[in-house]
């Protein structure tokens, strides 16, 4: 084993934990925002140390770039979505917020 | 049991568990989700399986298209003071219904494991013609110049649909469309960024196609995407009547094929003998437009759309 598959995964095995905990916390919070701070959060930097990790082991500019574009876009999509579910959970009032079910 | 064989067991596991949560599940709208899931694992069975022009097509319409879809429906029936979670009725068809199908996979299942592994005819001699065509990828080849008529029997089976949408709205004045609020700036944000993108990548998966897995019908997909983005948050509104640029759009995929297609007559070639790759580029971004009007009205449920004035 070279030291960029070590390093590669590595960072892949981080960035599947990272994923884990955002998971878990999704999982187990009491409420819309509690949520959504453990998943925003620990889901992008999963997904920044998983293509971290591909690009790694691809060792590719092209691949590396192509993977930094995902990580972006993926950035994008989920910090715009967060926004707009915790500004709904707010207008919908608290007591909407804090049932159980339904984010 | 290599990694490969792990995750193909995986990915049959997760269809089979979400199918039956699908199925068996008794809250509407965690059905819906589930069912958007199930699209996505479809999208990387396709691609485990070696076919990522279907994967890119189950990504974006199986997945995206039909969840947008979905959720919207969703909207009006809860606005329209429907449950979420009404009581499961139980129809005296579910068991037959249920046992016939299983029966009919079960059939489906053991005639393709007796087959005898012969290689298809048709496929072969579609790989030996494909070098003759100019393009690289065998399933751009197929759509337009080996089965070129049954594409466009598509387009027109998809104008058909529109006009039938079209025919059932009646003189309604169009759906008003639940928006998202304009007043945050991460909207437009979002917006700015990711239109030019989306055009970007249905372009370039257009141009791909040709030659690796890509097309028209991906890209026109990808820019649908982009069209109910545009839609949902107000930046393009539903109009009462369809404007001259939207019918042409909409007839154009139509059109290209006809014209190219029938146009070889005069040329003494066959019906849908195609002249070339520039009639396949040219034919195949006329399908790109249409499908993209055609699916994103049919999705603002309007005849035309305009875009917002500032």
């Amino acid at each position: 084993m070279s030291w960029h598959e070590v390093v590669g995964l590595v960072l892949l095995v981080l960035g599947c934990a990272f994923y884990g905990a955002g998971t878990v916390g999704l999982l187990r919070f009491p409420d819309v925002f509690s949520r959504l701070h453990a998943l925003t959060k620990a889901d992008n930097q999963g997904l920044l140390l998983i293509c971290a990790g591909l690009a790694v082991l691809a060792r590719d500019a092209r691949v590396a770039f192509l993977l930094a574009v995902i990580w972006l876009v993926g950035l994008l999509a989920a910090s715009v979505s967060a926004h707009l579910i915790a500004r709904h959970a707010r207008h919908a009032g608290s007591s909407h917020a804090s049932k159980p079910e339904r984010p | 049991m290599s990694v490969g064989v792990l995750v193909d067991v995986m990915l049959a596991l997760a269809l089979v568990g979400l199918s039956l949560r699908v199925v068996t599940g008794r809250a509407l709208f965690r059905d819906m989700v589930l069912f958007i899931l199930f699209g996505l694992v479809i999208s990387l069975s396709w691609s485990r399986l070696g076919a990522p022009d279907l994967a890119l097509a189950e990504a974006a319409i199986g997945a995206g298209l039909t969840g947008a879809l979905m959720l919207m429906a969703y909207r009006r029936l809860v606005e329209g003071g429907a449950e979420d979670s009404p009581g499961r009725r139980r129809s005296f068809l579910a068991l037959p219904v249920g046992v016939l199908s299983g029966a009919l996979v079960a059939v489906i299942g053991f005639a393709a494991l007796g087959v005898e592994r012969v290689p298809g005819a048709a496929g072969t001699l579609v790989l030996e013609e494909l070098p003759g065509t100019g393009l690289g990828n065998a399933v751009t080849g197929v759509l337009l110049v080996f089965r070129g008529l049954d594409t466009m029997l598509e387009m027109t089976v998809l104008l058909v649909a529109l006009l039938g949408a079209w025919a059932v709205l009646g003189e309604a004045r169009p759906g008003r469309l639940h928006q998202v609020d304009r007043d945050t700036p991460l909207v437009a944000a979002l917006l700015t960024s990711v239109s030019p993108l989306t055009l970007l990548i249905a372009v370039h998966l257009l141009l791909a196609g040709t030659d690796s897995p890509g097309g028209a019908f991906q890209a026109g997909a990808v820019l649908t995407g982009c069209g109910v983005l545009l839609v949902l948050t107000g930046t393009l509104r539903p109009a009462v009547a369809a404007g001259l640029v939207t019918k042409l759009l909409v007839i154009a995929g139509l059109t290209a094929f006809v014209l190219i297609g029938a146009g070889a007559l005069a040329f003494g070639r066959p019906t849908m003998a195609l002249p070339g790759t520039w009639a396949v580029y040219l034919i195949e971004t006329a399908m790109m437009l249409s499908i993209a009007v055609t699916m994103t009205l049919l999705f603002a449920r309007s005849r035309g759309l305009y875009p917002e004035r500032r």
